[in-house]
């Protein structure tokens, strides 16, 4: 391997000094600074502009109409659930009412015609007005509070029974899913980008070194395992040293920006353990490699650029393939179920799976470590395999051959 | 430094592309390589270099197998290729250094060939903003940086223009008379005619025929001459008439004033020329017509494929 660190610095420098590279870069760095102020920014912005608008206009309207209640429990079950509107009961007409709805004079109204029925009267209905619901609670505790006066109980007793808090702890034996929910969730996005992003700089410095022709140069320089580990390496790198930019770019935001910018919410949702940002680096790495090998490989068949996609389509398609599955999993709260842990041992998804389970699951540190020597096993498979196929595939043109045919080229060269 | 190809087959699957190859090359030689396209030539320099390895034979270098870490070894190929984007200084260390050179070494060589083919204005410009022909030199500067004691030229003086092709030739006469070994593949014939003392003629993945050029021509038979005279068409009617006996076929050529005596017997020739000149014919010049090599070539080649 005399040649490989030469190919290995050729290659990341190469990478990390084009043009493209930079302008991404840059993009995404600046970019991603950017956008970790930016939840601050909405926030005080629309917490000004509603503060403003509190304070320049009068509280909406709700108009209840035709109740059989008191005039006074209505308006104190109802305010609890709309602290900043105001409550009219009103004689008006549905039609009336209905009209003020469609003007603006009424935010909503609510018809309570028997004990235990509302209608709901709103102008435009979405998925996310949940008024009808909490006026539906409203309603009903206007009935107990009502069946509960009838034998000897005041309003007052009736509320503080009803509203009695309880006091809840929370103790977590295993993993506290929730709380690192969120890192997991984005860091396992990253990941997936992360990898094939840095896959396909792989295969493009692949196929322009085969377009260009340099490659019958190179193929006499160098041994093809020390080129293909040379550019996977250093494109490798190239990828990291974006990341760790763009890392370093967020990081900076949140250390330097002025403490009422960023919510403290917002803080601690995105306030990534330490643990989890290196297990994320470890698994990108294994990841990465894993199918950066593939793909290089894959991509010495292509004579041109045009020709890559039909080549890595397949690899690409298995990569989304786990990583939805990986998402259905997640959010269906299967993280340690059978199948994810299967998908944890299978190289090809194990470095996003056993990062999701590693992180939200108590597992011991055998099985991380089984994983882990199971990824690092099929990454010296998959580069020897990479490069037996890349030494074939360099010195081919013409129209790419299918992946059958390329596994019956590999068996033959090693016959011959 | 002798380089001795021994009995190289192989295959591709089913398919035998070498079958038996064996010649050899010297320092301070040139040595042709001559084939049809398919013939198996590419494969055999490939094998050389150690991109293929042969199903069986043997490379020696000195009678001991070769050691390509060790034997520095230039390689021009036919599908010229660099990286057009990176700067010419740049990619010329790299491929200096891949070839065993270290950064100063190959820093140094980068400077002295430029320099040797005129390229040092550009040395800081982009591969893809020079000419084809520029690029080539440049192809060519890559292939000699590390000094090579082999160099393998594949089809090196495709594409050049007259003024380029001679500083290449230039180069390659600079390096043979250094010592170097020289493996020449072309189709060009007048190319390999100036350069190689040894050709070898590949066909389907077998020699054909290989040795010195001269010994070759001279294997042919020697029964046809060449005679250059002003009174070509007196000359032709006279040879017919006075050596009928002795001739199968007499032709006179306009284009360059010379007449073609078919011989039935070689050995005529002296007195061919004899019973000319007491005849007081003025020669310009009576000459044995030798196979030219695109001749030998063809023959050599024709159908194999």
């Amino acid at each position: 391997m005399k040649n490989f660190f030469k190919i290995l610095k050729f290659e990341y420098l190469n990478c990390v000094r084009n043009k493209a590279f930079i302008i991404i870069t840059a993009f995404l760095v600046c970019g991603s600074f950017l956008f970790s102020l930016l939840p601050g920014l909405i926030i005080s912005i629309t917490q000004e502009s509603s503060d403003e608008i509190q304070e320049n206009t009068e509280k909406s309207i709700i108009a209840v109409m035709k109740c059989n209640y008191d005039d006074e429990l209505v308006k104190s079950e109802i305010a609890p659930y709309f602290p900043d509107y105001d409550i009219k009961i009103t004689d008006e007409d549905r039609k009336t009412v209905e009209n003020k709805v469609n003007n603006d004079e009424y935010i909503f109204a609510a018809e309570i015609d028997s004990p235990l029925s509302l209608i709901y009267i709103t102008k435009n209905n979405t998925i996310y007005d949940t008024n009808s619901q909490l006026l539906s609670q409203a309603v009903k505790n206007m009935y107990t509070v009502t069946k509960l006066s009838e034998h000897g109980l005041s309003q007052a007793e009736t509320d503080a029974l009803m509203n009695t808090p309880v006091n809840t702890q929370l103790v977590s034996t295993g993993t506290d899913q929730t709380k690192n929910y969120f890192p997991v969730y984005l860091l396992m996005c990253i990941l997936f980008t992360a990898i094939t992003t840095y896959g396909q700089l792989v295969t493009q410095s692949v196929v322009s070194e085969k377009n260009t022709r340099a490659m019958e140069l190179l193929i006499t320089c160098a041994k093809p395992a020390e080129l293909m580990f040379g550019k996977v390496i250093g494109a490798g790198l190239a990828g990291l040293t974006q990341l760790a930019l763009i890392f370093m770019s967020v990081s900076l935001s949140f250390t330097y920006s002025p403490k009422n910018m960023i919510p403290e919410e917002i803080r601690e949702f995105i306030n990534f353990p330490v643990e989890t940002l290196i297990s994320a680096l470890i698994f990108f790495i294994l990841g990465y490699f894993i199918y950066a090998f593939l793909l290089g490989a894959l991509a010495s068949f292509a004579s041109k650029t045009e020709d890559l996609n039909g080549l890595t389509t397949p690899v690409l398609f298995i990569l989304i393939g786990i990583y939805m599955m990986l998402i259905f999993m997640c959010s269906g709260g299967m993280v340690d179920s059978t199948v994810m842990i299967v998908l944890s041992y299978f190289p090809l998804s194990a470095p996003m799976a056993m990062f999701v389970r590693s992180t939200l699951v108590d597992i011991t540190i055998w099985e991380v470590a089984v994983s882990v020597v199971l990824q690092l096993a099929t990454i010296v498979v998959f580069g020897m395999l990479a490069s037996a196929i890349y030494k074939i595939g360099v010195l081919m043109y013409g129209n790419p051959p299918k992946i059958s045919e390329i596994i019956n080229m590999v068996k033959k060269s090693k016959n011959s | 430094m002798k380089i001795e190809i021994r009995n190289i087959t192989k295959n591709f699957g089913e398919k035998e592309v070498l079958r038996g190859i064996s010649f050899e090359a010297e320092s301070g030689r040139a040595h042709g390589l001559l084939g049809r396209n398919g013939a198996g030539k590419t494969t055999t320099i490939r094998i050389i270099m150690g991109v293929f390895f042969q199903n069986s034979g043997e490379i020696l270098v000195d009678g001991k197998e070769i050691n390509r870490d060790k034997l520095k070894i230039g390689y021009l190929p036919e599908e010229r290729g660099l990286y057009p984007k990176i700067r010419i200084n740049e990619q010329l260390i790299y491929f200096g250094m891949l070839r065993g050179l270290s950064k100063q070494q190959a820093k140094d060589a980068s400077v002295k060939w430029l320099d040797r083919m005129g390229m040092t204005e550009y040395k800081d410009k982009k591969l893809e903003t020079l000419s084809k022909g520029n690029q080539q030199k440049i192809q060519l500067a890559a292939t000699l940086l590390c000094d090579p004691k082999l160099i393998i030229l594949d089809e090196p003086f495709s594409g050049l223009d007259p003024v380029n092709a001679m500083l290449l030739k230039d180069v390659i006469k600079e390096m043979i008379d250094g010592g170097s070994a020289v493996l020449f593949s072309s189709h060009q014939m007048n190319y390999i005619e100036e350069f190689c003392r040894d050709i070898s003629i590949l066909n389907a993945g077998r020699i054909a025929v290989d040795g010195q050029i001269n010994e070759i021509k001279r294997s042919y038979p020697r029964n046809t001459i060449l005679i250059y005279s002003e009174k070509y068409e007196h000359l032709s009617a006279f040879i017919s008439k006075s050596f009928s006996g002795r001739i199968d076929s007499v032709d006179g050529s306009e284009k360059d004033n010379a007449v073609t005596v078919k011989l039935k017997n070689e050995n005529d020739k002296d007195e061919l020329l004899k019973l000319l000149l007491e005849n007081k014919f003025q020669l310009d010049g009576f000459k044995v017509k030798e196979p030219s090599l695109n001749d030998i070539f063809v023959q050599y080649t024709e159908g194999g494929i």
